[in-house]
């Protein structure tokens, strides 16, 4: 057995609470959002939590999640908008309401993905922000997704490596100014790859059902995982990957396609 | 079937917010609204900082001028506030065409339930619009998403002034056990005090009553309850106005008249437009309504019923007509006459499988639908039924 298959791999998508998914057959007719969890962890391991980018997590709603999902399930949750995007209230202050809402978590939670915008490049102001930002999450799991091509420094990764804070991987179409697809480990505990289609024309027409609109191909994610995949596997503990093309069942579909494709490698 | 997608948006302190829309200087001045030439005038709408100094909706001015000194009093103005109501509503309205407006309030619902193809889902679609109305119209709305009307209402009042709040459809009851009954919509404060003497604080406590113990207490009133500590409302986003319960249309004559003919023309061209309004807002109305105002004051109004409502304008018609020769008997000349519809019914969006409407009704529908057309396009009055002359 090589490196690279002793690293486990935890799929999942991004999201599972999608009424179109209904319609497109992943989930049976006439299931309802409460019963959609627990479908979703008989297919998948792991889940990414989206709705905390759009609303402060609160722990309430958090352990009524847990409840409804296996114990081993495990879950990846975005950082709210309120610290990476829209940073016009006290950031300190949702830095504490985070923090809170989202400890019920803590057994099962798997990564706290901090996404930042595409337009936050490397200004001195930012990197100030970041580094406090990331401080400020000491003790959690952390994986930093940057969309800016001026991130893409080895000196940036050197920082994340000394605060063995994962850089995330991503699949996306090829644009000047988005961060590269990079299989850079600075987490040796753990790789983080999020892909989001390749839907150049949709990525730039601002409408999300036609930017993540893309559908993997068996050959693209085969490349995918004898190259970038292979080598981030080798060089870490744990990995985890989500699908964030979730127009039309897109990402479950490509998410069960790539687990055949390690199972067949495993076996 | 599928969970329903209802958003809630609330400006918080509307005309408060509009005021320092209009004029930036007001931005951190505590603000109090009311008419200030009004003898015994009461609050409209009050800004956070008059609210913490003990201001609220309906105290009298005197009173609250005292619990907060600094505030500066300005008169309302309704027609700017329905004119900031407007514009958001013509925002939301690109996303759903389902959209109940409080009437200028900054309240508004929005059923998404089924547009995730079009737009992505609930929660950006609310996300999206709040940055659009703070981009556009200065305005920062709190906003909720769930499953019903109730749950997302309360779920704004959790988090305003500002921010915003998912319930996720199934949590229901379990977010609302631990608040306070007053969080609830619709519950007067003498329930609350008799749900005080039975110890009952909590909206929790409240679902764990059965029908049978809350009819003892609450008789006809018990089955609301019942559904409402549950989280459970069926009611549907009505387009239009909240609380706007009759669609009213009225004409003054030139000369008072006592022709029947003239009459009969001027209630089928009344009906035409409540029938347009009807339809425009999606509802059935199962009783009309005419009021006939006399030349020496005095007044008759008479109503007939359909029970299972129409906003089609020929069965209207008929209705008001009917109404009108109730209503028609005295031998003075009429002023002024209107048309009241109300007790409305939603109308079902949903095409019946089975043709259950004859050729004529066939017809008729589309006659009715090709003249709201023209209506949109070119205004009102510029078409019309051949009964109308």
């Amino acid at each position: 057995m090589t490196d690279s298959m002793r690293c486990p791999v935890f799929i999942g998508t991004s999201g599972y609470s999608y009424t179109e998914w209904v319609d497109s057959g992943f989930y049976p007719p006439g299931t309802r959002t409460p019963g959609m969890l627990s479908l979703y962890a008989d297919v998948f391991p792991i889940v990414e939590l989206n709705y905390t980018w759009y609303q402060m997590v609160r722990a309430e709603a958090i352990s009524r999640l847990i409840a409804s999902a296996p114990k081993s399930f495990l879950f990846a949750a975005k950082l709210t908008r309120t610290l990476t995007h829209e940073r016009d209230r006290d950031w300190k202050h949702e830095l504490k309401l985070y923090r809170e809402g989202i400890r019920p978590l803590e057994k099962q939670l798997a990564a706290i993905l901090v996404q930042l915008p595409p337009g936050f490049n490397r200004s001195v102001q930012n990197r100030y922000y970041l580094a406090h930002l990331l401080d400020g999450l000491h003790g959690f799991p952390l994986a930093v997704e940057f969309r800016h091509i001026s991130w893409a420094r080895d000196s940036v990764f050197r920082e994340l490596e000394e605060r063995r804070i994962t850089l995330v991987t991503v699949d996306a179409p090829s644009m000047p100014t988005l961060f590269p697809c990079l299989d850079v480990v600075t987490n040796p505990d753990l790789f983080f790859v999020r892909f989001h289609g390749r839907n150049l024309q949709g990525w730039q027409s601002g409408n999300i059902q036609k930017k993540f609109d893309y559908s993997y191909s068996r050959e693209e994610l085969a490349q995918w995982n004898q190259g970038v995949l292979k080598s981030l596997r080798s060089r870490s503990g744990k990995g985890l990957i989500f699908f964030n093309n979730h127009v039309r069942a897109q990402a479950p579909d490509n998410g069960k396609l790539l687990q055949s494709i390690l199972e067949k490698e495993q076996a | 079937m599928q969970d329903r997608a209802i958003i809630h948006f609330n400006v918080t302190d509307f005309a408060v917010a509009v005021e320092r829309i209009k004029d930036s200087s007001l931005k951190d001045v505590p603000l109090i609204v009311a008419a200030t030439r009004a003898s015994r005038a009461v609050v409209y709408d009050m800004s956070e900082e008059a609210y913490g100094d003990g201001v609220r909706k309906g105290m009298r001015l005197t009173l609250a001028r005292k619990y907060c000194r600094t505030a500066q009093v300005l008169a309302p103005q309704p027609a700017l506030y329905r004119r900031a109501m407007m514009e958001l509503v013509k925002r939301v309205r690109v996303f759903t065409p389902l959209v109940e407006q409080g009437v200028e309030d900054g309240h508004l619902f929005l059923d998404v339930t089924g547009t995730h193809r079009l737009f992505g889902p609930a929660p950006y679609i609310a996300w999206r619009l709040r940055k659009q109305l703070q981009r556009e119209l200065g305005l920062d709305p709190v906003w909720s998403l769930a499953s019903n009307k109730l749950v997302s209402k309360v779920a704004s009042r959790m988090v305003r002034p500002f921010g915003e709040y998912i319930v996720g459809a199934g949590e229901e009851q379990a977010f609302l056990a631990p608040l306070p009954l007053s969080m609830l919509p619709g519950i007067g404060p003498k329930e609350i005090q008799l749900l005080a003497d039975f110890n009952l604080s909590r909206i929790g406590q409240l679902a764990g009553l059965s029908r049978e113990q809350l009819q003892v207490a609450f008789q006809e009133r018990s089955s609301s309850l019942y559904d409402a500590s549950r989280g459970r409302d069926g009611s549907v986003v009505l387009p239009g106005k909240t609380g706007d319960e009759h669609v009213t249309r009225g004409h003054t004559f030139a000369q008072d008249t006592g022709m029947y003919a003239e009459l009969k023309s001027v209630v089928s061209i009344l009906t035409h437009e409540v029938g347009r309004i009807l339809r425009q807002r999606g509802l059935l109305g199962r009783r009309m309504g005419v009021v006939l105002n006399y030349s020496d004051g005095s007044r008759t109004i008479r109503r007939t019923t359909h029970k299972g409502g129409s906003d089609n304008d020929f069965l209207l018609r008929r209705l008001a007509l009917a109404a009108l020769d109730k209503a028609w008997g005295r031998r003075v000349r009429i002023r002024s006459c209107a048309l009241v519809c109300d007790r409305f019914l939603p109308r079902s969006r949903q095409k019946t499988l089975f043709v259950l409407s004859t050729p004529r009704q066939l017809q008729q529908e589309k006659v009715l639908s090709a003249m709201d057309r023209v209506s949109r396009r070119f205004g009102d009055g510029m078409i019309r039924l051949g009964t109308a002359f």
